[in-house]
């Protein structure tokens, strides 16, 4: 954060090897050395959590300004201060630059200090690196190839501690792998307020640990499988599952909440195994909640919908495509707009909500909206809202409503009998309140989604699409950041993106005009949402546009998801009345 | 939440330990936990899973935290004992005062056959089969003088004879002698009333002998007045480091609006009453409300004559609200240790005040004067400096500053134990007394026969002295000038200065003497044994490294030392000292590296074997790159092997 405004505070000057730097206060020593490309290695530091000071792997030299008898910093030759070198090593992790201060980052001594580490830190590890899954991504072998030396001159026995500990629901833990960094600790104490890992005994023979009858099992425990910078925490799902250096990895975001928290997908072959979060401080730090990070397993269900159906007499069977949209669109044109209705989904991204609006209007229909979803948040990343993209919908229905406050009128136009026509897009009708005999009592009912489920029995047209990894797209989150979903896989079967789905309904409908690539979608949305003009794909970059400020938009109505509520309850009452007199 | 746990917890006990949590910020209610920990033990014997659970619920805290605590203090137990328990002191004086043959006589006696420490710290208290008694080894119970010592139940027992245990275990009450007259190279301050034959530890021996009107002088006195003395009087600190403690104490600013802490490192040795009356100076001077005493859990005794006196203080209002009328408030406190080391590095020691495991902070910036007991300028001071406030007051700064040498001011207390005829105690003027006249003079000279091998000057983690070494130190003169003078290991004087430049250092005033029947490879095991026990494992070096020279040292004993061994211990020593957290990475590294410096002949001797070939061979990536220029003989051509084959080795 503190690089983004750097006119308003002083600048230091700092010699890191030997250059001189200017560096705002408040930079951390180990931190200006980065920038100045002098990456200095380091295990308990993490940059969002307190330092310990206790690796002791970030030890430069470091000195003052030389004074002269008037107090003033003597200059060398070169017009610059001189430096008086401390002859002790210093840590570079807990210190902020100073003016004046100078810092080797790779002199013999420095150097010597960072073997012995190495070798301290060896000595007891079990060396188990082809069986470990940190294999790849682990600081022990990347700095032992940089600082380290490739011999061991250990000849004692190692210190045994416990192996295969499961230290909760999603962690499992190799103490002979832990080097105590405390990084796990701190982030437990710090981010996910829960204090629950810790470390007895002593000396040599510490170990990490939670209390018996105690879980690592908050929202967030998988994090410390992220910072852990050593195989000792590792992801009971994704433990001996692959090698990391196979992994493809894919920039993308997590769909579950609000939040949107950037995350890298690791993929090989179309399989995902799993998903890690990616640093961005306007969104989610360098965290993401366990929920959020293993939400992806349903996309493999048994119950994927993998090939267009249509019903025949009756029944549900397999199509092609062009037959599907055909079908679809032609039993949709067969009705009026009003007796037409399209609910869509907050878990759209963008570019399919548009296409969904330019359908409704093909169709002539105002009855649209998406299904307002919500769950109990916390004050870390989870957000009360757990449809992705409410912001998108909001901009793009372009309602003068809240999404969501038109549900009830299209379950009741439903239920009346008004709608004749109704097409799902990427939700649940459970959601609705309307029971299933009257879904099955529709004339036309196209169900575009992902997993099959009672009301896709139902459909007369039913649309295999795409989950969040096997497509791109766009998103607004919660606080109005603008962010790029990317295709880390293809989709399964038959399934297929959305937007080309959508699209070629729109044609077969009659409206439209050819749309060749999701970026001609981008940036026909420019054209209509004035907080789209200028961007493309590109723009977005990884890391996100703020494109509204929350200000602008209308307070959420709590109440919806009440009414909702309440309709659902009614109709419980109601079908158990039902059953009862029947 | 409390009395959820299915253990029943009696209501004097519960309401011990709210007397306890008082004692504490309410918003700090953590630091108690070592008080409660220490009551629930001496109830229950034990600290259960139960008194865990119920702990952390008492003070809102998670199990966990508690553990940590358990499992990181020595003193604290997770089994039970048996009805006696007995801990042995096993480090280097009662070491060699042969404290290994008293834990097996008394092993033998009380039945119980001792587990080999193989796996080092975990559960090392063996329980004899009908539960009535209970050993460990333990590490320093600070009565080296006396050596070998060991504790029954929780009554020290000095100078054991290992040959009548039956003796031993039958006469239950302490049998703790002080000398009575001091020798005349002695220059008694502090010790001045220890073995009088009316001297006892209340107040009204105290208040006979002129106690408490330093405090009635200081009180009419102005801060920076009291401070000024202690500045001119050149006291430096008496734990180690030897840091100047006017210098400290001019750390906390005159206006300083948080609180401020002084806290008494006793988490040593134990001199008498003066240090209440020179803490309750210090906390005037340095305007603090509150003090803690720090003291090691080994002093039950220690700890219950301090918590009396105090008592009595109060009563006669030389503490509590508004004292002897001067509008100052200040509260003492008792907080007992639980058997680390670690707790007397100053930062460490306020960690476990906090109630968490003694983990030593960075500094920068956790500056005690700056950020200590809670986040508030504290003041950490050694409880033998603080007892010399009171006679600074006394005497005035300048007057004090003329005991002792130049910059070595002052009196101190100086502990001899090891190989000599009378061990003890002695309080001398800095740098009055060479180290041969407290040898030789004072401690009644070597056993008859020996001669000696070697001194260790200042605690063990001081850089051991050969003797036969000659050393070059400059000396001031009384006219200033100084003057570089050659001399043997007996005519060092114990001082500050004169230690550094001698390459060792006064440290905590603990003289070791060895005479020429000790095996240094043995010793330096004992000192490594202790290290690598005491290290708290937060920082790398000092934790890895710590065991493992102890490892080596051992190996080396036990006749497996490869001739490398010598080397790489140094190697090791020196990738601890100056990179740890703490300075007791170097406490932990200076032995090592000047026993194997002094002594290189008794290391090579233990150090015959050839280093094993690395399996499987390593190689640089670079050799790996040339690896095809390097020629290959087929092995039946190689000479050697021949010559091997021939002679009938393979």
């Amino acid at each position: 954060m503190s690089d983004q405004n750097p006119s308003s505070q002083p600048m230091l000057n700092v010699q890191i090897d030997s250059v001189w730097h200017q560096f705002p206060k408040g930079t951390r020593i180990i931190e200006a050395c980065e920038q100045a490309g002098s990456y200095v290695p380091r295990y308990c530091y993490h940059k969002k959590l307190s330092s310990p000071g206790n690796c002791r792997m970030c030890l430069i030299e470091m000195g003052f300004p030389r004074l002269g008898p008037d107090r003033k910093s003597e200059l060398g030759a070169d017009g610059k201060p001189l430096i008086n070198w401390m002859p002790r090593p210093q840590i570079s992790c807990a210190q902020d630059v100073a003016e004046g201060i100078g810092v080797r980052t790779n002199s013999p001594l420095v150097k010597e200090c960072q073997r012995g580490v190495m070798e301290f830190l060896l000595i007891n590890h079990p060396l188990d690196c082809p069986i470990c899954d940190q294999a790849g991504e682990c600081r022990l072998q990347e700095f032992s190839v940089d600082f380290g030396t490739s011999q061991s001159r250990f000849l004692e026995h190692k210190v045994k501690k416990p192996k295969n500990a499961v230290l909760g629901p999603r962690v499992t833990l190799d103490d002979e792998r832990c080097i105590l960094c405390s990084r796990c600790i701190r982030f437990c104490q710090e981010i996910a307020h829960d204090d629950v890992l810790g470390f007895v005994d002593r000396g040599s023979y510490t170990v990490l640990t939670a209390h018996p009858g105690k879980e690592l099992e908050n929202n967030y425990s998988l994090n410390t499988v992220d910072i852990c910078p050593v195989g000792a925490l590792t992801s009971t799902d994704f433990r001996f599952k692959m090698r990391v250096w196979f992994l493809k990895e894919t920039k993308s975001i997590c769909t579950s909440c609000a939040t949107g928290c950037n995350t890298i997908i690791g993929t090989r072959e179309d399989v995902i195994y799993r998903q890690t979060p990616r640093e961005n401080d306007a969104v989610n730090s360098c965290w993401m909640c366990d929920y959020g990070r293993l939400n992806f397993k349903y996309l493999e269900a048994k119950k994927r919908l993998l090939e267009p159906q249509i019903r025949r007499e009756g029944k549900l069977v397999h199509t092609d495509w062009s037959t599907a949209i055909a079908q679809a669109a032609l039993q949709l044109k067969q009705f009026s707009g009003t007796e037409i209705a399209i609910i869509a989904s907050g878990r759209m991204t963008n570019e399919e909500l548009w296409l969904t609006v330019q359908l409704a209007q093909s169709l002539g229909t105002h009855y649209i909206d998406i299904v307002p979803r919500r769950g109990r948040g916390d004050d870390i990343l989870l957000s009360e809202d757990r449809n992705p993209n409410t912001n998108g919908a909001r901009l793009i229905l372009g309602s003068a409503s809240e999404p969501g406050a038109n549900l009830l009128a299209i379950a009741d136009a439903v239920k009346s009998g008004q709608i004749k026509a109704l097409a799902i897009l990427k939700e649940n009708t459970m959601h609705l309140g309307v029971p299933l005999e009257r879904l099955a009592q529709l004339p036309v009912f196209i169900a575009m989604n992902i997993l099959s489920n009672e009301a896709t029995e139902k459909a007369t047209v039913v649309l295999p699409a795409c989950g969040f990894v096997e497509k791109r797209g766009s998103m607004i989150n919660g606080k109005g950041r603008l962010q790029r979903l990317n295709r880390a896989v293809r989709p399964p079967g038959n399934a297929r993106d959305d937007w080309e789905i959508l699209r070629d309904l729109i044609q077969a409908v009659g409206g439209g005009d050819s749309l060749l690539s999701i970026d001609d979608v981008f940036r026909r949305i420019g054209e209509t949402v004035p907080q789209f003009a200028g961007l493309t794909f590109s723009k977005i970059g990884d890391l996100g546009v703020q494109i509204l400020q929350m200000e602008e938009l209308p307070p959420t109505h709590p109440s919806d998801e009440e009414k909702i509520e309440q309709a659902v309850a009614i109709q419980a009452r109601r079908r158990a009345v039902r059953s009862e007199s029947t | 939440m409390a009395d959820s746990t299915s253990t029943d917890v009696p209501a004097e006990l519960k309401r011990k330990m709210d007397e306890a949590i008082s004692r504490y910020p309410k918003e700090h209610r953590r630091s108690a936990a070592m008080p409660l920990l220490h009551l629930w033990q001496e109830h229950f014997g034990f600290i259960s899973d139960d008194g865990v659970l119920w702990i952390a619920a008492k003070l809102g805290l998670q199990p966990i935290n508690i553990t940590e605590l358990v499992t990181f203090y020595p003193m604290f137990r997770q089994k039970p004992v048996g009805k006696t328990h007995i801990r042995v002191c096993r480090t280097l004086s009662c070491a060699m005062a042969g404290s290994y043959q008293l834990m097996e006589n008394l092993c033998a006696t009380i039945g119980i056959e001792r587990r080999p420490h193989g796996d080092g710290m975990h559960n090392p208290i063996s329980v004899s089969a009908d539960g009535n008694f209970s050993i460990e080894f333990v590490e320093c119970l600070a009565s080296c003088g006396t050596a070998p010592i060991c504790m029954i139940g929780e009554t020290l027992r000095e100078n054991v004879d290992a040959d009548s245990i039956a003796d031993l275990l039958r006469n239950q009450t302490s049998n703790i002698k002080h000398r009575t007259s001091p020798h005349p190279l002695e220059h008694r301050l502090i010790f001045k009333n220890i073995g009088r034959e009316d001297w006892t530890t209340d107040i009204d021996c105290y208040l006979r002998d002129g106690g408490y009107e330093e405090l009635k002088q200081a009180l009419a006195m102005s801060r920076s007045e009291i401070v000024d003395k202690v500045k001119n009087s050149g006291l430096r600190g008496r734990g180690g480091a030897g840091f100047s403690c006017g210098l400290k104490w001019s750390f906390i600013k005159p206006d300083e609006k948080r609180p401020v802490y002084l806290i008494c490192n006793a988490d040593e040795s134990e001199p008498g009453t003066f240090k209440l009356e020179g803490i309750l100076i210090s906390c005037f001077a340095l305007n603090a409300r509150t003090a803690y005493i720090y003291i090691r859990g080994e002093f039950p005794e220690g700890a219950k004559i301090l918590e009396h006196a105090i008592e009595e203080a109060r009563q006669h209002n030389f503490l509590g609200r508004n004292i002897l009328g001067s509008g100052f408030d200040v509260e003492v406190y008792i907080h007992r240790g639980a058997g680390a080391y670690i707790c007397g590095e100053e930062t460490g020691l306020i960690e476990s005040l906090e109630g968490k495991r003694g983990y030593p902070r960075i500094k920068p910036p956790y500056f005690p004067a700056v950020l200590g007991l809670y986040m508030c300028p504290t003041i950490v001071n050694n409880v033998e400096t603080l007892c010399h406030v009171k006679h600074i007051i006394a005497m005035g700064g300048v007057n004090y500053a003329r005991l002792g040498r130049p910059n070595n001011t002052g009196t101190r207390i100086v502990c001899v134990s090891g190989d000599v005829q009378r061990p003890g105690y002695f309080e001398i003027e800095v740098g009055a007394v060479t180290i041969g006249q407290l040898i030789y003079e004072m401690a009644g000279g070597l056993k008859p026969g020996r001669k000696l091998k070697a001194i260790i000057p200042g605690g063990s983690s001081a850089k051991v002295l050969r003797a036969g070494e000659r050393f070059k130190l400059k000396q001031k003169q009384p006219d200033g000038a100084s003057i570089e003078r050659e001399m043997s290991i007996d005519e060092i004087p114990m001082d500050f200065d004169s230690l550094a430049a001698a390459g060792s250092m006064a440290g905590s005033g603990g003289v070791i003497v060895l005479d020429d029947s000790r095996d240094m490879v043995w010793a330096l095991n004992n000192i490594n044994e202790f290290y690598a026990h005491e290290s708290c494992g937060q920082c790398t070096p000092c934790r890895e490294g710590s065991l493992w020279m102890q490892k080596i040292t051992d190996r080396m004993l036990r006749g497996g030392g490869v001739t490398e061994d010598p080397k790489t211990l140094k190697s090791i020593g020196g990738n601890i000292a100056g990179r740890t957290i703490c300075a007791f990475g170097e406490a932990c590294a200076w032995p090592t590296q000047s026993f194997v410096e002094k002594f290189p002949e008794e290391f090579a001797a233990r150090a015959q074997k050839p280093v094993p070939p690395a399996l499987p061979p390593e190689y640089t990536p670079e050799e790996l790159i040339e690896a095809e220029s390097i020629q290959t003989v087929p092995m039946a051509h190689d000479p050697g092997w021949e010559k091997a084959g021939a002679a009938g080795i393979i």
